[in-house]
């Protein structure tokens, strides 16, 4: 049945590339326009569960992969698809799919924040987590993450030792 | 009447765990309500690109102190899954008794939040002191009370010790024995229904738009639970329901919280019963020169509170390129409970959200 | 009689009113907190050495800080250090508030808590034991026995530096000095 679903995915969406792992995982690899569509031909199948919205740095490819994982309600079906797209590094933008799926807007929020990847159309993308304004987002490779805790906390003197 | 903002928590006597929301409200109708997490942000995700793959064991049951087994468990399940690891069948059977022991801790832990939250004392200190006494068997097993580190990716890192199975039989004996007690005082107590029913609700189009998992779904029907749908450790080898309960609300999870756990020690024996004898660990190679092949994963355990997931990617280096957890909490605490809050009442927020079982470590992580 | 007699004799009272009913104020701050309920049930009952959980900072005199501090905990633990009362007491609970514990290379967590306020005593271990607690609720009243556990006069006394460390991590504080500043010239 997995087969199948690949083929006509392969088949209905250009610039489309997949394959399956042999413990019930699909990934698909395509171009950040598909998405929306895919997404909700993936819906109608019944993979109506976005268990999670992620983002990977490829900092030697100059390009964020953004992935989704969906899987499904169904008791009896384990599939999860891994649907993976690039974007540029340099201006990393994407059309928010809170529309499809409204769990999603956490996760942006929060890859907007570690990554600075802007959504486009997300309602609120206040900082989540993070009290500081950091240059180069933190979760991004080319932050040292070292070398930033080391001169923002060690550039504070203890009580009593400064003149 | 005026709208009006008003801060809840971090330090609140409603609030547990370093949590806060945002409530817009009009006299004590709660209009809107925003999450606030953050409090308890560090990085790991970051922190774990900065450490070795064996280093990074004591790191991940720090996620969530609740339930730190799972943690382990989902991350050793990717790196034999990426590194090819098998694992022995008694191990497999160890990990799974270790785990079932370590949700109902977990959900004694729940119990005692809730049970405190709702003023139902005596009950919350029975539940720790069960806690308690389920921790003192981890101790003997693994050395420590809260963080284990005892799942080692190839097995675990040691048997059981002499006399360890009949201790495991004893002390869940001993807090099975209390059961009628719980349900006299608290689980079929009127006050217990009035206090918590039709709290919180959501129907069942609702969680699934909005993505719940773990209890708060299993509240509105849907038996979806990851030991069934994608079994994994010995789950496929023993039988067990998975409780379901129809009307969505805080009293509904609450009693599954209780049906799961009964579920769990009864697993437990019959686990105990089928343990075969053998290894325990298959040796992995030298920590400090293991490189783990190209490529990335994506696992996922049930945890104590749903579905736990981890999105782990390798380069072919030593540590891993980028680890991504998808926590149960996180949609629970940031979507539901928005949602849920919108319209409660100021005073059904700790209900609400403890009921939700949102655990703010593991949002922010 | 000589007035300065009789705040000499109620001294000893009074320190005693102060060690034996500590009241630690339920703060939630780090993964430490998950020994606090144990130890305030009934397994190890927290309550024989007199120390009882509250809720408001306002009735609390001892400040467990149970864990590793993020940069917006921090501003939470700095409002109600300073909104409780004197004398009060701060307890660093866990490796992670002493140098950062495993989160030594975080870029959200401090590692250092006595640069933003003064701590009295440290428990140390990553995750302490519940009886490690009780030690160092005993070593406290050794402390106040002796008059060391003076860290809210330390926090008065150098309240400028406390509060310059402060608004150098997190940046502009919105709320008015506790204490007032006086300018340098
Ligand atoms: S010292 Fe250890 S247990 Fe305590 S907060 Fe730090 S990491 Fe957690």
């Amino acid at each position: 049945m997995n087969k199948e679903l690949l083929t006509e995915i392969l088949a209905t969406f250009k610039k489309t590339q997949g394959y399956i792992e042999k413990d019930n995982r699909l990934f698909i690899e395509t171009k950040k326009e598909i998405v929306p569509a895919l997404l909700k031909y993936f819906k109608d199948k019944s993979f109506d569960r976005l268990a999670m919205v992620s983002c990977v740095d490829r900092i030697n490819e100059n390009k964020l992969e953004i992935i989704y994982i969906l899987t499904s309600f169904c008791l009896d079906n384990p599939l999860n698809i891994i649907l993976k797209i690039k974007i540029s590094r340099n201006e990393p933008e994407l059309d928010t799919v809170i529309p499809i799926f409204e769990n999603a807007e956490p996760y942006e929020r929060e890859i907007h924040e570690l990554f600075g990847v802007d959504f486009i159309g997300h309602p609120r993308l206040t900082p989540l987590f993070l009290e500081r304004e950091y240059e180069i987002p933190p979760f991004r490779k080319d932050f040292d993450m070292r070398k930033y805790s080391e001169e923002l906390f060690d550039s504070v003197p203890f009580v009593g030792d400064e003149k | 009447m005026r709208e009006l903002e008003l801060y809840f928590g971090p330090q609140h006597l409603g609030m547990v765990g370093n949590f806060s929301i945002t409530l817009s409200v009009e006299g004590d109708k709660i209009v809107n309500a925003a999450s606030n997490p953050g409090y308890l942000h560090r990085g790991f995700e970051k922190l774990m690109e900065y450490r070795t793959w064996s280093q990074n064991f004591p790191l991940v049951c720090r996620i969530n102190v609740i339930e730190p087994d799972s943690m382990e468990m989902v991350y050793a399940m990717a790196v034999e899954k990426l590194a090819n690891i098998e694992v022995p069948e008694r191990a497999e059977f160890i990990r799974s008794i270790y785990l079932e022991l370590a949700r109902i801790g977990s959900h004694l832990f729940g119990l005692w939040a809730y049970a405190n939250m709702l003023g139902f004392d005596t009950v919350a200190q029975w539940a720790m002191y069960h806690r308690d006494i389920i921790l003192d068997l981890f101790e003997e097993l693994t050395g420590a009370r809260v963080y284990h580190i005892y799942i080692n990716p190839g097995g675990v890192r040691r048997d059981f010790p002499k006399g360890f199975k009949e201790k495991i039989v004893k002390t869940l004996h001993s807090i099975g024995g209390c059961v009628p007690d719980y349900n006299n005082t608290f689980f079929e107590n009127r006050l217990f229904y009035e206090r918590a029913h039709r709290i919180g609700a959501i129907s069942q189009e609702e969680a699934i738009k909005y993505g719940a998992v773990g209890q708060p779904l299993r509240a509105t029907g849907i038996a979806h639970d990851i030991r069934k749908v994608e079994p994994y450790a010995v789950y496929d080898k023993v039988e067990f329901d998975v409780p379901i309960r129809e009307n969505g609300d805080a009293h509904s999870r609450i009693l599954i919280v209780r049906d799961e756990m009964i579920e769990s020690v009864h697993m437990i024996f019959k686990l105990l019963d089928m343990m075969p004898e053998g290894e325990v660990w298959n040796r992995t190679p030298n920590p400090f020169k293991w490189n783990i092949p190209e490529g990335e994963c994506y696992v996922r355990v049930e945890s104590s509170r749903g579905e736990l997931g981890l999105y782990l990617v390798s380069d072919g280096g030593d540590k891993p390129y980028r680890a991504h957890f998808r926590t149960p909490s996180y949609t629970h605490g940031l979507v539901i409970l928005e949602k849920v809050l919108r319209g409660a009442n100021i005073s059904d927020v700790g209900n609400i959200m403890i009921s939700l079982y949102v655990i703010a470590p593991e949002i922010d992580r | 009689m000589d007035r300065n007699k009789i705040s000499k004799w109620l001294k000893g009272p009074a320190k005693m009113g102060h060690k034996y009913s500590l009241s630690a104020i339920y703060f939630c701050t780090g993964c430490g907190i998950i020994e606090v309920p144990p130890v305030i049930t009934a397994r190890w009952d927290a309550e024989r050495f007199g120390v009882i959980p509250v809720a408001s900072p306002r009735q609390a005199n001892l400040f467990l800080i149970t864990g590793y501090v993020s940069l917006k905990t921090l501003k939470a633990i700095i409002r109600t250090y300073e909104q409780m009362p004197d004398p009060k007491y701060v307890v660093g609970f866990g490796s992670c508030p002493i140098n950062g514990g495993m989160y030594w290379d975080s870029y959200n967590t401090i590692k250092h808590l006595d640069k933003y306020i003064p701590v009295d005593g440290w428990i140390a271990g990553c995750m302490p034991r519940p009886e490690a607690i009780f030690i160092g609720v005993t070593h406290l009243w050794t402390l106040i026995d002796k008059d060391m556990a003076k860290g809210y006069v330390k926090y008065r006394e150098k309240y400028e530096s406390y509060r310059k460390n402060q608004e150098q991590i997190l940046g502009k504080l919105e709320w008015k000095p506790l204490y007032p500043i006086r300018r340098r010239k």
